[in-house]
């Protein structure tokens, strides 16, 4: 048994238009939970599409749990949230949830025992009212979401993908979304979930691999990530906010790289080979009352703009990553 | 085969439970009988309205042919079908004979006109010397141009004219009575290769019945299976079930599953028709219905049947695997319906062909489009129906269909996979090609 719960080799898809993923390589453990990051367009969709065999790479291989994604039975073992999300309205959520237990494998007694099980668990059945007897189009949106989720674990599936899942969930249900994630790796189980949203995956990664253009820019350990380009990022705060003179210092392209007004900080990031000491002198000596000046581990959201902004975000590309 | 299993499973129960399959599987026999009675009950009332008692002969012949004439409209009407069915008598009494002397035929005539003008009269019929030196006579009036009245006026005339020639040979009224009361019965009877086979109208009836039913079904279900592929789509939860399951087996299944359900529909039909079959045309003769008495359905052979089963199930995946390529190409109701004309030209152009098959069905056109997979489904059966089908001509059409639903199937289930996570702009041709060729 490989200890890697996914390993992509080399794959590419080429549109007639343009390139959505070029040569992409990843290595994602077994109990991992990993983010794929990335801007709109970046091809996150398009990876995880080759990934679960709903589109074919034009080169490379994909194995999951230690077989080629082309064996169809392993797909039983993947629980997948589309960042498209929808169910059959008309149906009843019982059914439906029965239903795609069904297409995984799943006999029915089994999966009415788990879909009850869930359904209590996210307070879709109460003493009160039993959603599971409605149509899915009488739920609300916010329930919907939750019966989709179901959807997705109902197999109790060892790899888990989830495309974009933070989009268009209320804070409540984000907040359950993160502790179900947390559950799932404790239980042993792989999350792999795409996002261009830094703070999520910061908080709940143990590896990323940031894509743009197809391409990946950086992937790794968060921790390893962070730490690789540590040193170079100042938290630099000064009394009163940013006077014109300090500003010309930041400005100053042999000393920084970039900066970042967060109000009541700045981001820095030092240019290559410029000194951390040198600009402090420079932010003193142009008259600003430094109350913060700290080298700082930087955040997954500036490694992310550092990275893909020298890449760059492909002009007019928007929709699916 | 146990996801294919699943999906076919839920496609037939979730809708076999709906009201409305309940509600046509119930009433569809019901308006098929209307559609099929209706036209019988209007025909009725419409030869009630229709008869020739409301003529008005002008006899300017001084022998009498007038009174010849009613008296064989009577005799005609004695044996009409109507009277059988308890209809209404056409009454042509003598005081509709106006004899008129040569000269004043004009005048009558012209009185005549006006009564029709005021609608005191139906028509009026103008018999003199001519009728009986060249046999011509002239009708006027609101009805003139109905073929069924002028074909009974036409018959009365010949035998008061026939009356009128035995009389002049000296034959007495009796003799001249029983030697014209000929009454022709045509039957029409169809005969081929292994003999007779049925009565030739009712072929042609039977015939375009499984024709129009095939047609109604292919479209009913095809645009349900249309339907049932854009719902996923635009409920996007295709994603979700193509992560599971391959797209071919998510179109076989919808196929199959939509397939059944038509299936189980036309069973309860069957069913419903053999019930009606036995005590329906009972029913329809005190309804007052023409034509239901000695119906014998024509001779179908085991082997006709089967191809018939097959025309239908072939002819049914053919047309609904193209409307699920349509549906997986469109992104809402509007441009699958537009989206969709192509298929529906393709279905539409064979029953436009029925009415000239059904008149020439051993004729090249028939022949041609009961060969044609797309129109085999429809015109192959109708041909069976009403004429012997050379064995290697039906051979032909099921290859020729099969072959057209490989093709149907390999197209479709290209652009299905392909479809089915595009959304925006619709495909055009050029846009289609790439994905049947790219899939």
């Amino acid at each position: 048994m490989t200890d890697l719960a996914l390993h992509i080799q080399g794959i590419s898809k080429r549109y007639a238009e343009h390139v959505a993923v070029r040569e992409l390589s990843l290595a994602v453990p077994r109990g991992a939970v990993y983010g794929l990051l990335g801007p709109n367009g970046a091809g996150k969709t398009t990876t995880i599409r080759m990934i679960l065999n709903i589109i074919a790479p034009d080169e490379g291989s994909v194995t999951v749990l230690g077989r080629s994604n082309r064996d169809s039975s392993i797909l039983d073992r993947i629980g997948y949230l589309p960042e498209e999300r929808g169910l059959y309205k008309k149906m009843e959520v019982r059914r439906v949830l029965r239903f795609l237990a069904e297409l995984k494998g799943v006999d029915a007694k089994t999966a009415d025992a788990r879909i009850n099980e869930w359904l209590d668990r996210l307070a879709l059945r109460t003493p009160e009212k039993d959603w599971g007897k409605a149509k899915v189009e009488e739920l609300s949106r916010g329930m919907q979401q939750k019966v989709q989720f179901i959807g997705t674990l109902v197999h109790e599936p060892e790899l888990v993908i989830l495309d974009e899942p933070f989009s268009g969930l209320d804070p409540i249900n984000a907040q359950a979304l993160k502790d179900t994630v947390v559950e799932l790796k404790r239980r042993g189980k792989t999350v792999i979930f795409s996002t261009h949203l830094m703070d999520n995956a910061e908080r709940l990664c143990d590896s990323v691999c940031i894509i743009a253009r197809g391409e990946k820019v950086l992937d790794g350990a968060v921790a390893a990530v962070k730490a690789e380009h540590s040193g170079r990022t100042v938290a630099l705060a000064v009394v009163g906010g940013a006077s014109e003179s300090v500003l010309t210092v930041l400005r100053d392209p042999a000393l920084v790289g970039k900066f970042d007004d967060n109000n009541r900080y700045f981001e820095v990031e030092l240019a290559p080979n410029a000194d951390p000491q040198q600009l402090l002198q420079r932010v003193i000596a142009a008259g600003a009352a430094v109350t913060r000046f700290e080298l700082v581990q930087p955040s997954l959201h500036q490694i992310f703009l550092q990275k893909v902004g020298a890449v760059g975000v492909e002009e007019g590309m928007s929709g699916h990553g | 085969m146990a996801k294919l299993w699943a999906v076919i499973k839920r496609e037939y129960i979730e809708r076999v439970r709906t009201k409305w399959f309940i509600i046509s599987t119930v009433f569809g026999p019901l308006f098929f009988l209307g559609i099929m009675v209706l036209p019988g009950l209007m025909s009725v009332r419409g030869m009630k309205e229709a008869q020739v008692s409301d003529v008005r002969i002008l006899d300017a012949t001084e022998r009498g042919l007038g009174e010849r004439v009613v008296t064989a409209l009577r005799q005609q009407a004695e044996r009409d079908p109507l009277k059988a069915l308890g209809g209404t008598m056409p009454v042509a009494t003598q005081g509709q004979v106006v004899v008129v002397a040569p000269a004043q035929l004009a005048e009558a005539e012209s009185t005549a006109t006006h009564a029709i003008m005021r609608k005191e009269l139906r028509s009026y019929l103008v018999l003199d010397a001519t009728t009986l030196s060249e046999a011509k006579a002239r009708t006027a009036g609101r009805n003139a141009g109905g073929i069924g009245e002028n074909a009974k006026l036409e018959g009365a005339v010949r035998r008061a004219i026939l009356a009128d020639r035995l009389s002049a040979e000296g034959l007495d009224a009796t003799r001249i009575d029983s030697l014209t009361r000929i009454n022709v019965d045509l039957m029409a009877e169809k005969i081929g290769d292994r003999g007779r086979g049925g009565s030739g109208t009712v072929s042609i009836i039977f015939g375009f019945i499984i024709s129009f039913l095939l047609y109604m079904m292919i479209i009913l279900y095809g645009q349900n299976v249309l339907r049932g592929v854009l719902e996923e789509k635009t409920t996007r939860v295709s994603e979700v079930v193509v992560a599971s399951v391959k797209p071919d087996i998510l179109l076989a299944g919808k196929v199959l599953g939509v397939g059944a359900v038509g299936l189980t529909q036309q069973l309860v039909w069957l069913a419903f028709s053999v019930g009606v079959g036995t005590y329906g045309v009972v029913a329809a003769k005190m309804m007052g219905v023409p034509g239901m008495t000695a119906i014998t359905l024509p001779q179908v052979t085991a082997i006709q049947m089967i191809a018939l089963v097959l025309f239908f199930l072939l002819g049914y995946i053919f047309y609904s695997t193209l409307f699920a390529a349509v549906g997986a190409m469109c992104g809402s109701q509007e441009e699958a319906q537009q989206a969709s004309q192509p298929v529906m030209m393709l279905l539409v152009a064979s029953i436009i062909f029925v009415q000239p098959i059904i008149t020439n069905p051993t004729g090249g056109l028939a022949r041609t489009m009961s060969l044609l997979p797309f129109s085999a489904p429809i015109i192959m059966p109708l041909r069976m129906a009403v004429t012997e089908v050379p064995m290697t001509d039906l051979a032909i059409a099921l290859v020729g269909l099969a072959v057209g639903c490989w093709a149907a199937i390999w197209v479709s289930a290209r652009i299905y996979r392909v479809g089915l996570l595009m959304y925006g702009k619709r495909p055009d041709l050029k846009e289609l090609i790439k994905w049947i060729r790219y899939a």
